[in-house]
């Protein structure tokens, strides 16, 4: 596991462990979640077992949809502790075509849980990629959300100075 | 000062001006900031101009698309809505 590969998150919530892993695996409450807005969740399948389906369907008001999705597979299940999966294959591990899974590019997904106490979980969520351009890929998806328009905003507004200048 | 800057470029008095600060020290810091290539800045007789150095922008845009990546971005809106859940539950015990 290197930096330059993996995107390594490690965050303590403020919610009970039991919470914090049906947010994460059930897939009513995926749909919450896991688009970043304005896109969202029309459809998820999870199942938690390992060679399990991972599929959602993501549609925006741009008329953006993945239809019905190249579906990926569940790795790893332990209750209430780590979930693994991935959009290299698909369910029963069956491999998926090169950048056809969930994601545009082929990833791994590891998410651990612990209980830290005083009802707080602690959680690492590492994505694994094969190379640092997909790294960078998954680094930049998203960004007409939250930084993603102050990027932009940023970006016109330096555009204007440099044509002021 | 550097969010003066950022609305176009300023005077060292008018930079000054609005700071509790001896013109001295806000030469100072200008100096540092110059130093660092944040801001530039060029002398016309007795006035020197400072303006933002339009690199900067696009490497403060690159520092927040390094830290707010997708994957972290997801993982705020997942905590946002286990934060919900949690209050969804509180309320239904209460």
């Amino acid at each position: 596991m290197t930096d330059k590969l993996d995107l390594v998150l490690e965050r303590t919530i403020d919610a009970p462990i039991d919470l914090v892993w049906a947010a994460y695996t059930n897939p009513e409450h995926l749909k919450r979640w896991f688009a970043p807005r304005p896109y969202e969740v029309t459809e998820c399948e999870l199942d938690l077992r390992p060679g399990g389906i991972f599929r959602i369907r993501m549609v925006g008001p741009d008329g953006f949809d993945t239809g019905h999705g190249v579906p990926g597979c569940v790795l790893e299940v332990i209750e209430g502790r780590k979930l693994a999966w991935t959009s290299a294959l698909g369910p029963g591990y069956r491999p998926n075509l090169a950048g056809e899974g969930c994601e545009s590019f082929p990833m791994t997904a590891v998410i651990t849980f612990e209980d830290a106490g005083d009802g707080k979980t602690a959680y690492r969520a590492v994505s694994l990629h094969k190379d640092e351009a997909d790294r960078e890929k998954h680094e930049q998806m998203g960004f007409h959300d939250g930084w993603g328009t102050v990027a932009g905003q940023l970006e016109e507004f330096a555009q204007s100075l440099r044509t002021n200048a | 000062m550097l969010a003066r800057l950022a609305s176009g470029p300023a005077t060292v008095s008018e930079l000054a001006q609005p700071l509790s600060m001896s013109l001295p020290a806000v030469l100072q810091h200008l100096k540092a900031l110059e130093g660092s290539g944040l801001i530039r800045s060029e002398k016309k007789g007795r006035v020197r101009t400072c303006r933002l150095n339009p690199g900067v922008l696009s490497a403060a845009e690159r520092w927040l698309v390094d830290r707010r990546s997708e994957w972290e971005v997801r993982h705020d809106r997942f905590e946002e809505y286990v934060m919900e859940l949690k209050e969804n539950d509180d309320d239904r015990q209460a």
